[in-house]
């Protein structure tokens, strides 16, 4: 089932290139929309990803121990990993899931965004390689001032 | 509302740092300071009409929404267009040449 969902999703990123621009491979709002209304990170992360094993340890989080500025947390994602989905959360807003980033295939894994963090808590990072393997990574992040968002 | 594009290739990997302007406010924080829920839900980039790398965002990332990524297979002087579209549907696209 994981499988075949993962070999879909490659279909409809192939078939997007040759519909007309605009067109995106993969609204992970239109797909998931469960997961974005989640308050925590687990359920986040089930509603998109289903409860398969993950491996740990591959996927780094840059991340600084102390973010001051609670409204703009600046996080990296790093990995030697083939990854082609990559999503993050955080347990420090009132619901959990942040952004799903999706790489093309000549994609390198050297990504960074920033996000708002109300509290310390963790940021977590789950990502699907083009193997059909699920990926994960989780870091603290202390907040010495939150962020706006509730 | 604008969006800043930079995009750099060193050896074969295109290196792109990208700011776009949203207030990024969801339903919590809207009600919080009383003003209307706007973000952007979806951003990708693409080169040659080929997706490189694409997004899909919400209300929990900052305001002007900040993002850098990497990615082989451009060349210099290639362009790069980037497209956004908000909770509202409202699209805005903008380009830069690969430099």
């Amino acid at each position: 089932m994981k499988r075949r969902k993962f070999l879909s999703l490659g279909a409809v990123a192939a078939a997007a290139t040759v519909l007309p621009a605009g067109l995106s491979a993969t609204d992970f709002r239109a797909t998931a929309p469960k997961a974005w209304d989640a308050p925590t990170s687990k359920e986040a992360i089930e509603a998109m990803f289903g409860s398969a094993a993950m491996v740990d340890g591959q996927i780094e989080i840059k991340a600084p121990k102390l973010a001051e500025n609670g409204g703009a947390v600046p996080i990296g994602i790093k990995s030697k990993l083939d990854l082609a989905v990559i999503a993050l959360f955080q347990d420090a807003n009132p619901r959990s899931a942040v952004v799903v980033f999706e790489l093309g295939e000549g994609g390198v894994v050297d990504l960074q965004t920033k996000i708002k963090m109300r509290k310390t808590a963790n940021v977590t990072i789950v990502a699907k390689g083009r193997d059909g393997k699920l990926y994960s990574a989780v870091q603290k992040v202390e907040v010495s001032i939150g962020g706006c968002g509730g | 509302m604008s969006m800043k594009i930079k995009a750099k290739i060193k050896k074969d990997v295109t290196e792109v740092k990208l700011l776009l302007s949203s207030p990024m406010v969801g339903k919590e924080e809207a009600e919080l300071k009383k003003v209307e829920v706007s973000y952007i839900t979806h951003v990708t980039a693409k080169v040659g009409g080929k997706v490189v790398w694409e997004a899909s965002t919400g209300p929990f990332l900052s305001k002007d929404p900040y993002f850098m990524f990497n990615f082989k297979g451009a060349k210099a002087g290639d362009e790069l267009v980037v497209e956004t579209i908000d909770d509202k549907g409202k699209t805005e696209s903008s380009k830069a040449a690969i430099k």
